[in-house]
């Protein structure tokens, strides 16, 4: 497992290096200029030259990026080009929110998904399966900011159970209740948006599962389907639950930094959409690299657990 | 770009606003104050903000929207203007000498820096001295360096300061308004102040100081005993951050926001739920429609004019902006807030007869095809190009709207060869100076977006600037009004302003003095009721 573990993370580095040359280059070839973001009319062409030089964007793309990787490999991310704060400091400050938000929503969506998938299909095509499949329907075919914007309108403005944006109360110390207080909205915008997505495949899963020989067997002896149920389909159906995992990682990614954006949630969603629309390229591409580092581990732990939870992965290798 | 206009000007906002008491302000609960409306000492107020975090909270470097607000109530400008009329702050005049090279600049006596420290002629100095030094990157240093030379500034006192122009300038009263001191003995061993950490607390001489800013949520303030103006009346003031404008608009109605900019399109739904009152005032803004003279066709002053007369300017600002109480039909490129704005200029009222004539006269191809770049994201800008396009329609002209990404409009605009369009819709606030326009119309520079070339129009634009009598000085600003107007190198669209939502257990916004950009010139006159 360790070898393995070594071996999956060093395929890692060539993979980030491709995805940071790829980026790198989208980000400079898109149309804009970051000096315009800050300059004005008034300037004199010579100043704004100096600022384009002070901010390392009169050099040839070629040296831009070396030496923007070798500053990264030592650790240094860089200067924002708006905010003149260290890209290292501004994303520490801002991912503990969304790792937050991500964590306690996957958490949800696994915690329901699992009976109601398991319910809706034990319950092919009875009214119960009906139900939970409108909920599912609703769930994909609904934008998430649309939710969002529903659920502060009923529970933040008519019923006033929860507040309807940011982190914490202006001006109170931190205090867990008051952020879980705030986070509740945004992870059940975020959790509806991936739940409905899990049901489905459990469901479908619980009715392969159902339809299998042992089940039929286990039928004959006469054991009961609530039994058969939780002792032997549940465990063959979390399986792919653990693929479905890594798969969603990146939905669940782009659907938090949504979710930020209606939410007022101070994570790095809402921080990615501002360096993007300013072209903050130091800032833009620690985003992106360590957007792709959450994705590509989040797929890693997925084939960890899968081959820790099924010993067949583990005795085909 | 629009952005960047914005941002660029802003800081001016010289003159106040003429049309702060128009008609519209009378939105603004008027009626007598009952007994349970009395002003209040104490309660918090807490703005809502679309525009993102602060950049850095200097004033050597705030353009942005969000910094240039949160900064209106950390620092304090030496002067502002209110309808045209100078209105001081930190300093109590500022004189002119005959020759019109030197101006005397005298501090108000006792000034406090928010730390407590005294605020004198040395912090003037000092903050002149670091926008002037290259090094420092600041935006100003450009309007105070005349003919290649910068402005020299001395200390005469603790509370007085010489300014000594290499040349004369009647622009530099109007530009030295936008000068907010930062403190010496905070900044005076940062070797980069746009850098610096110390613009993380910074420390101002405004009505609130800094108290708390947590990233993405909110940026805190609380009251300064010892500002010039008098104590606040309000304990703190926050700065609520939320990108997305509708869930803001949720958070007013639940009160977790008090006062939020709007939206034309949502007064009447806010106005339904009874809790605010609306404060409606011009935001200095332009909205106007350039052509691009690069594209040869577009060279006819004939096809330019026959354009104009086929738009009917009332109905373009009533689409835009659903009601002509949020946008009025511009007539001259200059804002009514800005000094020696004329409406003499010739007003091309629609008339699709003569813009047909012109268009036959203009020599133009049979079936002209043309094309109007505008802001994607711009919901206002697609309203107005959709209406243009169905006008041009009316005299034969066939318009394909290029909707495109604002940094790939900017690039494009910023282009000096720039051909990828003939028409293009933006905005800018370029504040009460006259001056400050001429990046955007002379020949040579950067921002002249229509690409209008013609050294007479320059001549007055440089005799614009040094001309220091003022009649005469607004006659040549007349002149260069009437030149666009006749040659419709710009086609100005409609004078807009801002509306504010305010929360009705607060008051006195009018004394505030609404303003655009930053909302109010002096937070320390708004109050709970």
């Amino acid at each position: 497992m360790n070898t393995l573990l070594t071996r999956r993370l060093l395929q890692l580095l060539p993979m980030l290096f491709f995805i940071s040359l790829v980026a790198f280059l989208l980000v400079k070839l898109a149309p804009g200029d970051p000096v315009a973001a800050y300059i004005t009319p008034r300037m004199a062409p010579e100043d704004i030259e100096r600022i384009r030089q002070s901010m390392g964007l009169d050099k040839p793309l070629v040296t831009q990026y070396v030496l923007w990787l070798k500053n990264v490999l030592q650790g240094d991310l860089g200067y924002s080009l708006i905010y003149h704060r260290p890209v290292l400091e501004m994303i520490g400050e801002r991912i503990p929110a969304t790792l937050g938000l991500m964590g306690a929503s996957l958490l949800m969506a696994i915690v329901l998904a699992i009976p109601l998938g398991l319910l809706a299909g034990a319950f092919k095509h009875r009214w119960l399966d009906h139900v939970l499949n409108l909920f599912a329907y609703i769930g994909i075919s609904v934008p998430i900011f649309w939710f969002g914007i529903l659920l502060i309108t009923v529970f933040a403005v008519q019923l006033n159970w929860f507040p309807s944006m940011g982190m914490r109360t202006i001006g109170m110390d931190d205090n867990w209740l008051d952020v879980l207080r705030h986070g509740v909205l945004p992870c059940i915008a975020l959790t509806f948006y991936n739940l409905s997505s899990y049901v489905r495949y459990i469901r479908s899963n619980t009715i392969s599962q159902l339809s299998a020989d042992y089940v039929q067997t286990q039928l004959a002896y006469g054991a009961t389907r609530s039994s058969i149920l939780f002792h032997h389909v549940l465990k063959n159906v979390l399986l792919p639950v653990i693929t479905l995992f890594g798969l969603s990682f990146g939905e669940l990614v782009v659907g938090a930094y949504v979710t930020e954006s209606v939410f007022s949630w101070p994570g790095m969603g809402l921080l990615g959409i501002q360096s993007i629309t300013s072209l903050d390229y130091p800032l833009i591409m620690a985003i992106i690299m360590l957007s792709s580092m959450m994705l590509i581990l989040g797929n890693l732990v997925a084939d960890l657990l899968y081959r820790f939870a099924d010993p067949r992965i583990r005795t085909l290798r | 770009m629009r952005k960047l206009l914005l941002s660029a000007v802003v800081v001016s906002l010289a003159l106040g606003l003429a049309g702060c008491d128009d008609a519209k302000n009378k939105e603004t609960s008027n009626a007598p104050a009952a007994k349970s409306d009395a002003p209040k000492e104490g309660g918090s107020l807490i703005i809502g903000i679309t525009s993102g975090d602060p950049l850095a909270v200097n004033p050597l470097y705030a353009s942005d929207r969000t910094t240039l607000t949160i900064m209106q109530a950390l620092y304090a400008p030496l002067y502002s203007f209110n309808n045209g009329k100078i209105e001081w702050g930190l300093a109590e005049s500022l004189t002119p000498s005959a020759d019109n090279l030197s101006y005397t600049l005298t501090l108000k006596p006792n000034l406090k820096w928010q730390d407590g420290q005294p605020l004198t002629a040395d912090d003037v100095v000092f903050t002149f001295n670091k926008l002037l030094d290259a090094k420092q990157h600041s935006f100003f240093r450009s309007m105070f360096t005349y003919g290649g030379k910068p402005v020299e500034v001395s200390k005469v006192d603790d509370r007085t300061v010489k300014f000594t122009l290499p040349q004369v300038s009647a622009a530099f009263t109007g530009t030295l308004v936008q000068i907010y001191p930062i403190p010496q003995h905070v900044f005076a061993n940062e070797g980069d102040l746009e850098k610096s950490t110390k613009n993380d607390a910074p420390v101002g001489s405004g009505p609130f100081k800094f108290k708390e800013y947590r990233a993405g949520q909110y940026f805190a303030l609380t009251r300064f005993d010892d500002y010039w103006n008098g104590k606040a009346k309000l304990d703190s003031v926050t700065y609520r951050f939320a990108k997305d404008s509708n869930s803001a608009n949720l958070a007013l109605q639940n009160g977790e926001i008090n006062l939020k900019m709007v939206d034309p399109q949502d007064v009447n739904r806010l106005k339904n739920t009874g809790k605010f009152d609306f404060v409606v005032y011009p935001e200095g803004r332009l909205a106007y429609m350039t052509f691009n003279q690069n594209v040869p066709v577009m060279k006819s002053k004939e096809l330019r004019q026959a354009i104009a007369y086929a738009i009917n300017k009332d109905e373009l600002t009533q689409t835009a902006f659903t009601s002509l109480d949020y946008a009025k039909p511009a007539t001259s490129f200059l804002t009514p807030d800005t000094l020696y704005q004329t409406d003499d200029v010739e007003q091309y009222k629609f008339d699709q007869q003569k813009a047909k004539d012109l268009l036959k006269a203009s020599g133009a191809p049979e079936n002209l095809k043309l094309h109007l770049a505008y802001v994607n994201t711009n919901k206002t800008q697609e309203s107005m190009a959709l209406y243009i396009q169905q006008a041009l329609k009316g005299i034969g002209v066939n318009v394909e709207l290029m909707p495109l990404d604002s940094n790939a409009m900017s690039q494009r605009s910023l282009d000096m060869n720039n051909t990828a369009w003939e028409l293009n819709l933006g905005g800018y606030i370029m504040g009460s100076e006259p001056d400050g326009y001429k990046s955007l119309f002379m020949s040579n520079e950067a921002y002249n977006y229509a690409h209008y070339k013609n050294p007479q129009f320059d001549a007055l634009w440089d005799k614009g600037a040094v001309e220091t009598d003022t009649a005469k000085r607004a006659d040549i600003y007349k002149q260069i009004q009437q030149t666009v107007a006749n040659d419709m190198t710009y086609y100005p669209i409609a004078y807009t302003n801002a509306t504010v939502a305010v929360d009705k257990r607060f008051g006195g916004t009018q004394e505030a003095e609404p303003k655009p950009v930053y909302l109010f010139q002096d937070l320390s006159k708004i109050y709970q009721k």
